[in-house]
């Protein structure tokens, strides 16, 4: 154990003495998460395409169905019906889906004529916020297409204006309120009995007309409700999960081409006639590579916390997936060793590989931008389940059995890297 | 001892070395001499374990190379600088010994004594990125010695050095023979074989073509030095045990020439065209040398 810790602080000193390095391994993610927080901190809206929300029908009357329907029909989103609400709020809560929609008892009962908005709950990632403003908008613009449809359909409003008439005589309204809305819905249902006959909803021009505008009035009330905490996660509690990834990825590539420099430059032959086993001199640039990889989430969950005030849902299951990411890294350190011949080769093919891992895994833009296929794809990607796993420790209060997936698929994914690359490393040496 | 036993090594078609036996005697200083390429370097990557012999066997002290314990009494300076530039002279030795399981005070003594061995004491601290190439050579020297090696492995130590580095190898190499550690120095100069090798084993194309003392070698195989003088009236060739004193003559004759020359007629170009020209002494250089001993030992497969 003595030699490969000699071997691990060799490599933490060269590292601490290579400026370059040390500015991408541990200011430049610094840079990014401060940078991405105030982005996100500030940002309003986006816009994508093939966002998947989940959308539960708890009326389950015709009208709620229709609605269903309609969000269904949109090409911006990918619906999953759900039945149960919790469900839905977890899955999104997890990160499983972007948004959920649910259509509560009464959707189809609601009376805009009374003052009862078509009310609609709405939950959305908090680490979407790209996308939050475009699902918010979008479903409020199927809810006044529905609405549009009321006024277009005479029986719907008839019925509406003719079950509101009835029920005026028991609200509280005073007598002179009752009389004037009397008279108005009055008016309205003889309106709606002469309007047809004289083609007044006659056509599709009708329906794309623009009115002058009304009274103000909310005919849909849309709630949102929030999945983490009171305010939902600080902006930077989202943005710094990534900056470390970028900070480990770093790490990793510079790992990676330090051993090809060290078999080019004969310091591992070197090191290999020395009494111990080739394993023990990777397994000691595999310590080096974990040990800065758990140095650069300290120092950016440090910072997280101390500067932008965000504490850790669980400080525990942070530590479980720092050391499970800095695992997956250092497995992907020795694959990417194994890539190339030269110093510049390895580096080439090893960022190239980073960035399609950080591109595919959501760590450059959100994955609803990405086609279907693209988002399949994702799930191979340490990258995704790396922030998944700290955003779950951080603000997605995750339990011991969530973070359970992603914390084996990167320890999966490290040892079989460490194994598979230390392998390949063996043959391209010979 | 030493013993590799018609050890060979093939890399795809190429036959780096073919059936090399050896035996090397403790506390010797072997030398392998050959070209670029003749396969010296893949013979000491097997003596010390990094390759696996196609076929035969290499013992050290009567164990495999392979095992740690053997490896531990081994210390190998390989060609290529092995060392790291971005840290001092004093914590690549400190990390060398570390890596052999030396305790920290033994580290540091040890890293003490090699510093001042090479010659570097008053450079411990500096960053080896800026030292000479000789500077580096001698940190290379000096980290394959740090965990007290009974066996060292030079590969080529003096491979692009200046004179003066050059000259502290060597002593330091004499230091090392005479506490009594055996040596195995792989060369493709003969001057440095001569000077420091009680024994010489010429390698080229995987073969050992001769195995002896310097000067049995060049006895046995050099024969006499010839020594081509060109002249304007033609080029001389002397054969000759003494090419010095050859060569001495021809440069006084022409410092003669030269003297008669500007005092009958000033600026005459002809007493310039009487200049001796020495061109070098055939058969001491280590090219002619390998050359020769190839011719030889072809000669010999041939008379047998």
């Amino acid at each position: 154990m003595r030699e490969i810790w000699a071997l691990a602080t060799k490599d933490l000193r060269l590292l601490v003495r290579d400026k370059g390095g040390l500015f991408f391994t541990f200011f430049f993610p610094i840079l990014y998460a401060v940078f991405f927080g105030t982005i996100f901190a500030s940002m309003s809206g986006g816009g994508g395409s093939g966002t998947k929300i989940i959308v539960i029908d708890e009326d389950r009357s015709e009208a709620s169905a229709s609605f269903a329907a309609s969000l269904e029909a949109e090409s911006q989103f990918i619906v999953t019906p759900m039945e149960d609400r919790a469900a839905a709020q977890e899955i999104v809560r997890k990160g499983g889906q972007t948004a959920f929609v649910v259509i509560p008892e009464g959707f189809g009962d609601a009376s805009i004529f009374q003052g009862e908005p078509m009310e609609l709950v709405l939950g959305v990632d908090p680490s979407k916020a790209a996308e939050a403003g475009l699902i918010q908008g979008l479903v409020t613009a199927k809810a006044y297409e529905r609405l549009q449809d009321l006024f277009l359909d005479p029986d719907i409003a008839r019925d509406m204006a003719q079950d509101s008439i009835a029920s005026i005589d028991d609200s509280d309204l005073n007598p002179a309120q009752k009389l004037i809305f009397k008279t108005f819905l009055n008016s309205l249902d003889t309106f709606l009995v002469q309007a047809p006959e004289a083609g007044v909803f006659g056509g599709d021009d009708a329906a794309d007309s623009e009115g002058d505008g009304g009274p103000a009035f909310n005919p849909v009330s849309i709630q949102s409700v929030e999945l983490v905490g009171d305010e939902g996660p600080s902006p930077y509690a989202i943005a710094f999960p990534q900056g470390i990834i970028w900070g480990i990825m770093g790490c990793a590539a510079g790992f990676g081409i330090s051993l090809v420099t060290e078999r080019n430059r004969g310091t591992l032959t070197r090191l290999r006639t020395a009494p111990m086993g080739r394993s023990r001199v990777l397994l000691g640039k595999g310590l080096a590579c974990f040990l800065t990889t758990v140095g650069v989430s300290t120092v950016l969950l440090v910072l997280l916390t101390a500067v932008f005030g965000v504490t850790p849902s669980s400080v525990p299951l942070l530590l479980v997936a720092v050391l499970s990411v800095a695992v997956c890294f250092v497995g992907i350190m020795m694959l990417l060793s194994t890539l190339g011949r030269t110093e510049a080769a390895a580096g080439g093919i090893g960022w190239a590989a980073m960035i399609v891992m950080a591109m595919l895994g959501g760590g450059m833009m959100p994955l609803a931008f990405m086609k279907g296929w693209m988002i399949t794809l994702s799930h191979l990607s340490p990258v995704k389940w790396s922030i998944l796993a700290m955003e779950g420790a951080i603000w997605r209060d995750f339990g011991p059995a969530d973070m359970l997936l992603p914390c084996l698929v990167l320890m999966t994914v490290g040892i079989a890297g460490f194994v598979v690359g230390s392998k390949m490393f063996d043959w391209t040496e010979h | 001892m030493i013993t590799l036993d018609t050890i060979s090594k093939r890399f795809g078609s190429i036959t780096a070395v073919d059936g090399l036996s050896l035996a090397i005697e403790p506390g010797e200083v072997f030398g392998l001499l050959g070209p670029n390429g003749a396969g010296k370097s893949t013979t000491i990557a097997m003596t010390v374990g990094l390759l696996s012999p196609d076929s035969g066997t290499v013992r050290i002290d009567g164990g495999d190379p392979v095992d740690a314990a053997v490896r531990a009494s081994l210390g190998v300076a390989p060609q290529s600088l092995a060392i790291y530039d971005e840290m001092t002279a004093r914590e690549n030795l400190v990390f060398f010994g570390s890596i052999y399981g030396l305790d920290g005070a033994t580290r540091t003594r040890r890293a003490d004594e090699l510093l001042e061995l090479v010659g570097l004491t008053d450079r411990a601290r500096d960053r080896v990125k800026g030292f000479s190439g000789g500077m580096k050579r001698r940190v290379n020297l000096a980290c394959a010695l740090v965990h007290d090696p009974r066996v060292v492995l030079l590969d080529e130590p003096t491979a692009g050095v200046d004179p003066q580095s050059r000259h502290a190898i060597f002593e330091i190499v004499r230091e090392l023979q005479d506490q009594g550690r055996t040596i195995v120095y792989t060369t493709h100069y003969m001057e440095e074989a001569q000077k420091l090798c009680s024994r010489v084993g010429v390698i080229d194309k995987g073969n050992l073509l001769a195995l002896d003392s310097v000067d049995g070698l060049i006895c046995e195989h050099g024969g006499e030095s010839v020594v081509r003088i060109e002249r304007a009236e033609g080029e001389e060739r002397v054969q000759t045990a003494e090419p010095l004193a050859v060569l001495q003559r021809a440069a006084r004759e022409r410092e003669h020439d030269g003297r008669a020359g500007r005092s009958a007629r000033s600026g005459d170009s002809l007493s310039e065209s009487h200049r001796p020209e020495p061109q070098g002494l055939s058969g001491t250089s280590p090219e002619r040398a390998l050359g020769r001993e190839q011719r030889h030992s072809r000669a010999c497969a041939r008379g047998s």
